[in-house]
């Protein structure tokens, strides 16, 4: 810089040249001003901008007085001002859609209607941003950003309004222009909802000219759940061949309803769901959900048909928004409006149509004066907002736990059905609004004339802040103790990653259901292949055809983690795969129940442990058994002191295995055929060495199983005589009686 | 994550206005008519009172107008009028009831002390935890 240069080079007793060039300086700053902040900063235009619109400030006021709520002429110019901006910008870019949502809200296009209302008419307008996206979506022409806008005529509220003061919510706009890349300074912020009433009279002009941008490959089983209260306008648009038929059905008794387009209809470009709050908050669902709901909806999958029986035609009572719902929430909501309904039968006893519900209103302000102090605008507004957050494209990811709940709810309520046989409730399942999932390459804003891109960072364009690399360590520098540490955290993050598989491979199920016949067998393949790599993750991959070491599968068996997943994995894999596993954690059995003193998770493998031992032939439970208890092959050798079948019988896990495998074994004896001569020699062996361990161990010693099989006593009776036979039973405590 | 209000707002609508119960995350209790709400369960609450419970007993305090910023908000909820006053909970003096919150907080600290004693003992610690919602 200029003045760096002057300091440096410059000894001290040149300073008053220094200060002279710094003089110079002062000359050109208004010269920088200009070019950094443009004509803006030296223009008054501004004030005068602001001059001009204090003085709209107070017509607007005023102008509510009147009647028929007439149009000032220079909202219309503030509109049009909006507008040219708008305009500008728009053509200012490059690219013409500008995926960011974030700056979407900068370019805001007008439709070609009229807009009247007061200042904030536009502000309600602009919180109902439309998301637009990429692909196939049903309609060619691709505006930028198209904002719903309808026409809310304001009606001079009664009296109850009067006390509050609706110019402090409005700021004056600022006429220059946003920042590029930025959203615009709001007048209001965006957060504030809209305050005028709402009027019946304008529905026609409510009715938005847009079409309504929407996935053309809707799936078949996700109709949209809003299908039955869309208008007319927007049923021209939506692909005749994707709704189901019974949607249009009610769709037209639907669509006489007076009151159907009450309120503001926002509606959203989102993906396979129209949130058209369609009527007043004021009840939904009038009647009762009827009580055969399946019979019209048998041809449809109950999990998207079971909505649509809860939507009667009724015309001033439903509330899409519900739909979200779970059916006891709704139920709930039900029964409040019936109570209310009732409630304003017997104040007016109309049958609560508009006119009733006027002269009502005013009974209402004077019992409670503050009442209504939120329009209804603003409750549909928020209740939008509440339900867009619903919107999952996947609500198995997002919001697991609930559905998992409801889904125990249902089945408990189903089996309770099933016992009690009572009147059958409504079997409706939760349906929340499926927004497809599509991806947005997000391209950031491109400028012409400018050189490069601009980095215009925002919420769904973050900069990137740190330059993290990642580096590898070398081998050489490792010690001892850090080898240790990885090769735990080697095991730690072997077992997340069959963790995450095991999660895949058990949702696969859901899955199957809710594909396409196509896609089965391509699901098949790719949860068969992820079976294959959690066993292989298990076991630790080898080169080559030798046995792997236990040493990989011991390590995940040290971690608690590491076992419960074991549990987990056991069911799906192959009966060879699962005997191995069986295996290795017999033969290291005593080193696993060291490891597991504190933990005590071993007890959850027994299970599983279990079945697959129901699926073992003899010979495995053989090798079993052998493996288990550390028995040599042959009985001549002398048993030294059996540490290994000690261990394992001081376990509770241990004991309980064994008595597993042993009452297996005598299961497979008693069927076995007698071809199965060898197997029986060497089991009939095993057997021998194992009752003669059992009877040198000290009882004290033993630990207590999880369970003992019936079968044991009858196993031992074979191979002991009857003196034995009783020692064993009291330490075994074999018989039913002593425990 | 988001809570369905449509109850409570649709009750703005009816001759009589139902009153809400809040639970704060400081563990007050706030019962009062809900006259506004936004997205982020801002709450304007009229007539507010708050109500201490200890033991049985509970004590009314009025507070007046409440804003409630919706982070704060633990959950929100109608109060059906007809069954209010269908409660085994005895309702007494603010005086009383807040004597007794004093001396239920004071037994409480003590006994966290004896706890953060005995672990002191043992070596170990328990990090008091400032952040978390905790009453």
């Amino acid at each position: 810089m200029f003045r760096n240069q002057s300091l440096e080079d410059c000894p001290l007793d040149e300073d008053e040249d220094a200060f002279q060039t710094l003089g110079e300086e002062d000359e050109d700053i208004n010269q920088f001003n200009d070019d950094t902040f443009g004509a803006g900063a030296i223009d008054d235009d501004w004030q005068e901008a602001h001059e001009r619109l204090a003085e709209l400030e107070d017509k607007p006021a005023t102008a509510r007085e009147l009647e028929d709520g007439a149009v000032s002429d220079e909202m219309e110019l503030l509109g049009h001002h909006e507008e040219n901006l708008a305009e500008r910008l728009s053509k200012l870019v490059i690219e013409n859609e500008l995926e960011d949502p974030a700056i979407m809200q900068a370019v805001q296009t007008q439709p070609p209607m009229q807009q009247s209302g007061g200042l904030n008419s536009s502000i309600w307008d602009g919180s109902a941003v439309l998301r637009r996206f990429r692909g196939p979506l049903l309609t060619q022409e691709m505006p930028s950003v198209s904002v719903l806008e309808y026409a809310m005529l304001q009606k001079p509220p009664q009296g109850q309004e009067d006390e509050r003061d609706l110019s402090e919510r409005a700021l004056p706009r600022r006429s220059s222009s946003p920042i590029i890349g930025s959203p615009p300074v709001r007048a209001v912020p965006i957060g504030t909802p809209p305050k005028q009433a709402t009027m019946p009279n304008f529905i026609q002009q409510i009715l938005c000219p847009k079409p309504v941008h929407i996935r053309a490959p809707m799936q078949q089983r996700y109709p949209s759940p809003y299908g039955e209260r869309m208008s007319p306008n927007q049923l021209c648009n939506v692909s005749a061949g994707r709704m189901s038929p019974s949607q249009f059905a009610r769709v037209s008794g639907l669509v006489g309803s007076p009151l159907t387009s009450m309120n503001p209809k926002l509606l959203q470009g989102r993906v396979g769901q129209m949130m058209a709050p369609a009527s007043g908050f004021r009840a939904f669902f009038g009647a009762p959900p009827p009580p055969a709901p399946p019979s019209s909806q048998q041809q449809h999958p109950p999990c998207p048909g079971s909505h649509l029986q809860n939507l009667r035609p009724h015309p001033q009572m439903f509330r899409p928004d519900t739909t979200h719902l779970h059916p006891q929430h709704r139920r709930l909501l039900h029964q409040r409006q019936q109570q209310n309904r009732n409630q304003h039968r017997s104040l007016n006893g109309s049958a609560g149509d508009r006119a009733g519900h006027r002269s009502s209103h005013q009974e209402q302000l004077r019992k409670d004066p503050y009442a209504n102090l939120m329009l209804q605008r603003e409750k549909d507004w928020v209740s939008k907002i509440q339900m867009m957050q619903l919107q999952s494209t996947d609500p198995y990811l997002d919001d697991f736990y609930y559905q998992n709940y409801f889904q125990k709810l249902e089945k408990v309520s189903a089996a309770e059905e099933m016992h009690g046989d009572g009147p059958k409730k409504e079997r409706t399942k939760l349906i929340t609004p499926q927004v497809a999932k599509l991806e947005h390459a997000y391209k950031p804003v491109q400028f012409e004339g400018s050189l490069g891109k601009l980095t215009v960072s925002s919420v769904n364009n973050p900069r990137k802040m740190i330059d993290a690399v990642v580096t590898s360590r070398s081998e050489d520098d490792e010690t001892k103790e850090k080898q240790v540490r990885d090769k735990r955290r080697q095991t730690l993050v072997t077992i997340e990653k069959t963790y995450s598989l095991l999660l895949d491979v058990e949702d696969y199920e859901r899955r199957y259901l809710l594909s396409l016949e196509g896609e089965r067998p391509a699901l098949m393949e790719e949860r068969k292949q992820k079976i294959c790599d959690m066993y292989d993750n298990l076991r630790g991959k080898t080169p080559g055809q030798e046995r792997p070491s236990d040493d990989h599968f011991v390590q995940i068996m040290c971690i608690r983690k590491g076992k419960r997943m074991v549990a987990r994995i056991l069911p799906f894999l192959s009966t060879e795969q699962a005997a191995d596993i069986l295996m290795a954690t017999a033969r290291n059995l005593p080193f696993l129940i060291k490891k597991d003193a504190q933990d005590e998770v071993l007890l959850c493998l027994l299970r599983p442990f279990s079945l697959v031992l129901y699926h073992l032939p003899l010979g495995t439970v053989t090798s079993l058994l052998q493996q288990l208890a550390n028995l040599p092959q042959s009985a001549t050798v002398p048993a030294p002191a059996n540490l290994h079948l000690t261990a394992v019988l001081q376990n509770k896990f241990g004991l309980s295995l064994l008595y597993l495998v042993l009452s297996r074994g005598e299961e497979l004896q008693n069927s076995s055929a007698a071809m199965e001569l060898m197997q029986d020699n060497q089991w009939t062996e095993l057997m021998s060495m194992a009752t003669r361990e059992l009877l040198r161990i000290p009882e004290a010693a033993l630990a207590k199983p999880v369970s003992t099989p019936s079968n044991l006593l009858s196993l031992f009776s074979r191979y002991v005589d009857q003196q034995k036979l009783n020692v064993l039973e009291t330490k075994l405590q074999l018989v039913q009686g002593i425990r | 994550q988001c809570f369905i209000f449509s109850i409570t707002v649709n009750a703005n609508l009816t001759s009589l206005p139902e009153k809400h119960l809040v639970l704060l995350r400081d563990g007050r209790t706030l019962i009062g008519y809900l006259r506004s709400i936004d997205q982020f369960a801002n709450l304007v609450l009229h007539q507010t009172v708050e109500r201490i419970h200890v033991g049985k007993k509970y004590g009314d305090i009025p507070r007046g107008i409440f804003v409630v910023r919706g982070e704060n908000v633990v959950l929100l909820g109608e109060i059906d009028l007809e069954k209010e006053s269908d409660t085994p909970l005895q309702q007494v003096s603010i005086e009383e009831i807040l004597e007794e919150q004093r001396v239920e907080q004071q037994a409480k600290q003590e006994s966290e002390k004896l706890k953060v004693q005995a672990l002191k003992e043992r070596g170990l610690s328990i990090p008091r935890a400032d952040t978390l919602d905790e009453y």
